[in-house]
């Protein structure tokens, strides 16, 4: 089964109560923040302080998937932090600010060459990239086909609304850019992530940006409250009369198959490759996650 | 876990709201505000001053938390953000000052107490090795003898009034440990001080010169000591001072014997010679060995009593040759030699 | 390796740990812990483990331990070591 990444869990790479304790939040990826949650003073403590919690087992046996945000390589820290998580056995390194396809080729570089120096298997360190200016999310295509390590691609607000002279409002601020950054990601084939929702006591406000990113076509979001993960796992979930009719096709699909007829209907609709396909995600995601629960 | 504690360094010579806040959740925990603090670290929860933590180069004070939010992890995080500002500031080796009741929480934070005035104040060091790896340091310069004796002096500068102490004081000791204050705050630097006292000193056989440390008439130990107007004194931080000598650094050093001068002019050190007979030869107050204190006259010279700061004051008229009456031949060639940077210390410190 | 400068690492919060790290001849450690009486001797084989895959030979090294994971505790003690000798070339394969 392909790796679901619904939300994905900031946590500043300095605190190490936070660090240690947040896998039973369950979020379906950990990212431990190494740059804009990290002040200049600690970015040598944060980054061995990440460094020993990755090689915890804690994360593999809850099926947690570890991201790090390092700082951009034309920092004095980037490469420092690479060396380090690339070692400790990161699943996926996050790339702040990317602008350009060059940009993941010059990571992907670094990241061979440490794994080959600590020998670790070449290729087993995924990436993804941030997409947080407007050159990035213009190049968004070129970016997201830039390395066949790359998991998904993420927009990231801030720096973008000050890139386009805006700001943070009611999303459409936001529209093109999230829809060029998914663009990006299907053309691709990896996933797409939405930004961060700051107001972590505003859940309405929450809720209403999953449901409109979700409707877009978004695997997930980045998430910086821990109270944030339940919510958007479940807006995420089937709902009941969503998994009932998905049974319901994936049987006539079955029965469809195993009669040999060429067309199958259900209660007078043609259901054809494509709801089939999309009929067993549905069933295959209220496994993983349950059924919707109304609040 | 994700607190909404905000935490800020407060300047409340900058701020008066801010100076309003910190007393008022001082005197909620039954503390005064410390003239000598003006930074604070200070903790807000909706908008609402919640804790406070002074500090005064390396040594905390006024530590105090609004009685409603203790008991959890904010005490922790405030005393952690002071010790990381300190640290900024290039300060490592901390004091705190806190009463006898909160000894048991800041152990939790690092920090060990060194004396304690009962029930009143306690001072803490955050180390375990700090004064014991001093007094250690100390004891390799110990000497032999049935009667040891001690002296602390700022001599700021080394007059013939320090000389005449230190040649009665040597004369009746079989040796004699002085210590030289080491804290840059007096108008003549800790180097040439101490230079002075050594040159003043070298025809006397049976004595040591010690730069003194945190440990004796600090800043921590003795912060009155170094308030330029001397209307508030405080005995119990005088205590502080004086058993630290009693109970750890006398007994390094095997000193039985303390000598000063009678002190005419300055209310702080008068006060302190008082403080002295009572914390240093007292049997209660502590379980260490009693110090006899002795105190001399202070020698006249016509009919000055000499003192250094008659002679900073003469400095400053530019009375050289009354200065030159006043302070013995090593002190005046220096003076002598460096008086455009003397005259410039005057200028920019003060006298 | 040895400590050149006073330095420390870490913070009091809970799960967390404050390591302070001073010159001195020789090694010398000092643990102070929330948790000492059940974990004392857990602590100490991790920062003892630490130091020497470090190979710090001459430094006093003070712990306020505030309950922290061995993962926590071996950080920071790293970084308080490197940052005391002022050493900027890390060897990974030693640290991890």
């Amino acid at each position: 089964m392909k790796k679901i990444r619904r939300s994905m869990l900031f946590l500043p790479g300095a605190n190490a109560a936070m660090l240690s304790t947040s896998f039973v939040y369950k979020p379906d990826s950990i990212m431990f923040d190494l740059e804009d949650a990290v002040s200049i003073k600690e970015k040598d403590s944060a980054r061995l302080l990440v460094a020993q919690t990755l090689l915890l087992p804690v994360y593999r046996e809850h099926g947690i998937e570890t991201v790090v945000r390092i700082n951009a390589l034309n920092t004095p820290f980037g490469l420092k932090d690479l060396e380090a998580v690339v070692r400790a056995g990161v699943d996926v390194v996050r790339l702040p600010m990317t602008n350009s396809a060059e940009d993941i080729h010059e990571l992907e570089a670094h990241v061979e060459r440490i794994e080959k120096e600590c020998g670790r298997e070449v290729g087993s360190t995924k990436l993804m990239a941030a997409i947080e200016s407007a050159l990035g999310v213009v190049n968004a295509v070129s970016i997201a086909k830039a390395s066949p390590r790359l998991i998904g691609i993420a927009l990231a607000a801030f720096d973008y609304l000050v890139d386009m002279q805006t700001e943070r409002g009611d999303g459409t601020e936001l529209f093109y850019a999230r829809c060029a950054v998914l663009h990006a990601a299907r053309v691709a084939g990896i996933d797409a992530f939405d930004v961060v929702y700051s107001n972590v006591n505003d859940d309405e406000g929450f809720l209403k940006e999953v449901s409109l990113i979700k409707k877009l076509g978004y695997n997930g979001k980045s998430l910086i409250n821990p109270r944030q993960i339940e919510l958007l796992h479940n807006a995420y979930a089937p709902t009941a009369a969503e998994v009932e009719n998905a049974q319901k096709v994936v049987e006539a699909a079955e029965e469809g198959e195993r009669k040999g007829l060429g067309v199958i209907s259900l209660n007078g609709k043609m259901i054809d490759a494509p709801i089939i396909a999309r009929a067993r995600k549905v069933i295959e995601l209220a496994k993983y996650s349950g059924v919707r629960k109304e609040f | 876990m994700y607190s909404l504690v905000d935490f800020s360094v407060v300047d409340i010579s900058k701020s008066l709201s801010e100076r309003e806040q910190i007393i008022q959740l001082l005197t909620l925990s039954d503390l005064n505000l410390d003239p000598q603090v003006n930074i604070f670290i200070v903790a807000n929860m909706d908008g609402k001053m919640v804790a406070c933590a002074g500090i005064d180069n390396n040594i905390i004070k006024c530590v105090a938390i609004d009685p409603n939010y203790r008991g959890n992890q904010l005490n922790l995080t405030l005393l952690d953000h002071v010790i990381k500002y300190a640290n900024e500031q290039g300060h490592f080796h901390l004091f705190l000052y806190t009463k006898p009741e909160n000894i048991d929480f800041f152990k939790g934070c690092g920090f060990y107490p060194i004396v304690e005035i009962n029930n009143l104040v306690v001072l803490m060091e955050n180390t375990p090795v700090g004064i014991k790896q001093y007094c250690k340091q100390l004891s390799e310069q110990r000497q032999n003898g049935a009667k040891i004796g001690s002296v602390v002096m700022n001599a700021n500068p080394f007059t013939k009034g320090h000389q005449h102490l230190l040649e009665y004081a040597a004369s009746q000791c079989d040796w004699l440990h002085v210590f030289v204050v080491n804290e840059n705050v007096s108008l003549f630097p800790f180097d040439v001080r101490l230079q002075l006292v050594k040159e003043g000193a070298k025809h006397l056989k049976n004595i040591t010169v010690h730069a003194s440390s945190s440990y004796i008439i600090s800043r921590a130990t003795f912060p009155t000591y170094f308030l330029k107007d001397n209307i508030k004194i405080d005995y119990a931080y005088m205590g502080i001072d004086l058993l630290i000598f009693r109970n750890y650094i006398a007994p390094a050093l095997n000193i039985t014997y303390r000598f000063v001068g009678t002190e005419p002019y300055s209310q702080v050190t008068n006060a302190y010679n008082t403080s002295m007979r009572y914390w240093l030869q007292d049997k209660d107050v502590s379980s260490y060995p009693v110090i006899t204190l002795i105190e001399i006259q202070r020698i006249l010279e016509g009919e000055d009593i000499i003192s250094a700061s008659l002679v900073r004051k003469l400095l400053a008229a530019e009375q050289y040759e009354q200065v030159k009456r006043l302070v013995p031949d090593t002190t005046w060639n220096y003076l002598e030699a460096n008086l455009d940077s003397v005259k410039k210390l005057i200028r920019s410190k003060g006298n | 390796m040895k400590i050149k400068k006073d330095a420390m690492a870490g913070t009091l919060e809970s799960s967390d740990l404050l390591v302070k790290v001073s010159p001195n001849t020789g090694i010398e450690i000092v643990i102070n812990s929330d948790v000492n009486k059940q974990f004392g001797d857990q602590i100490r084989t991790v920062v003892d483990q630490t130091l020497n895959d470090l190979n710090v030979t001459d430094g006093l090294i003070i712990i306020d331990d505030k309950g922290a994971l061995d993962c926590a505790i071996k950080a920071r003690v790293q970084c308080a070591v490197l940052r005391g000798a002022e050493e900027e070339n890390l060897d990974w394969s030693k640290l991890l």
